[in-house]
């Protein structure tokens, strides 16, 4: 089984204050890159980057795993719109996703929705990892993601 | 398509960082690694037997990651492997946390060490329960790394700790074999549910 792996999420619209958005990238060797813009109060881009260790990669593997996110499919998840837009492409081992949704407001729609397992899966993994690149940031660079 | 040519800008030194400064200052660490790694990204994803999603076949936003500077902590840029200091101090990464604990049992384990300035014991956001890292930060190098030295392979609710450097200093050295044929069928599934077969 290869040990390739790289994941990146997105989230974010254009509006009235400008591209808001939240990124990361977990790249192959071990380089983590966050960035948050807003221009809401004239805000700044806020980007930072960091090297991980190989177990903070090897338990992101194991976060990615344990959510079975590579089994789901966006083929019928609600598509991008106006409101807001989200990307999440891993790739781990062989496999390659790269899906994309709009902004899920809550576990409301996410029941309304036509696939409410997948959508719900993406929805606590997306959950997860937030946590996880907050903590890594907030405590490597002493600032407050949120 | 457009992620290639966003990795095209990438290889052209639109955004190489600062901290792999000075390439020939440093001796036997494998530096060539930054410049390649865009490359190691297309190579990845390109290597992959099954592709899934919509994403392959909309435009996406990830130009807004690959454009302008990103700040580091100073210490990432003299680039010889080990660990990485923080802003404020050294941090662990501890895994295989059962997902009973408690943070005030984590903090009893890692104050023995030092003085604890920061701990984060995650949750899963689905369950309430511990996910299965944490991170613990002590001012000097010393607490942090006898802290690693005696909780490494703790025995924390019937689960061995794993306790490890969060940050380093450079780019992770390749690992594995990555011996992928020059040709490979990949399979891509489209958003209509069609799978089509295409020979690479």
């Amino acid at each position: 089984m290869s040990d390739d792996f790289y994941l990146r999420y997105y989230v974010g619209h254009k509006g009235k204050f400008g591209h808001e958005f939240l990124e990361f990238e977990f790249r192959p060797d071990g380089k983590l890159r966050y960035a948050n813009n807003s221009n809401y109060k004239k805000d700044t881009l806020i980007r930072k980057e960091t090297y991980v260790n190989r177990s903070v990669i090897e338990e992101l593997k194991r976060i990615v795993n344990d959510s079975d996110i590579m089994k789901e499919d966006d083929a019928v998840w609600p598509p991008p719109d106006r409101v807001g837009r989200q990307e999440l492409e891993i790739v781990l081992g062989e496999e390659h996703i790269s899906f994309t949704t709009s902004k899920i407001g809550s576990l409301i729609d996410i029941n309304n929705s036509r696939d409410p397992d997948g959508l719900r899966c993406f929805y606590y993994l997306v959950q997860d990892l937030k946590c996880f690149v907050f903590s890594l940031i907030g405590l490597h660079f002493k600032i407050q993601p949120i | 398509s457009v992620f290639k040519q966003n990795i095209k800008k990438i290889m052209s030194g639109g955004d190489v960082e600062v901290e792999v400064n000075d390439i020939d200052d440093v001796s036997g660490v494998v530096m060539d690694e930054e410049p390649d790694e865009a490359e190691t990204v297309e190579r990845i994803k390109s290597g992959v037997r099954v592709r899934k999603g919509r994403g392959f076949n909309e435009a996406s936003e990830r130009i807004s990651m690959q454009e302008g500077e990103y700040d580091t902590v100073d210490s990432q840029q003299n680039g010889d492997p080990g660990p990485a200091r923080s802003v404020e101090g050294w941090i662990l990464f501890i895994t295989n946390v059962h997902e009973e604990s408690q943070e005030d049992t984590m903090y009893d384990l890692f104050r023995e060490y030092g003085s604890v300035k920061n701990m984060h014991l995650n949750l899963d956001r689905r369950t309430g329960y511990a996910k299965g890292y944490a991170l613990v930060e002590y001012e000097t190098f010393n607490e942090a790394k006898s802290a690693l030295q005696e909780l490494d392979g703790r025995d924390l609710l019937g689960h061995k700790l794993h306790v490890d450097w969060a940050f380093v200093k450079g780019p992770l050295k390749k690992r594995g074999n990555n011996n992928r044929t020059s040709s490979t069928t990949i399979k891509t599934i489209s958003g209509t549910g069609r799978s089509t077969y295409r020979r690479r």
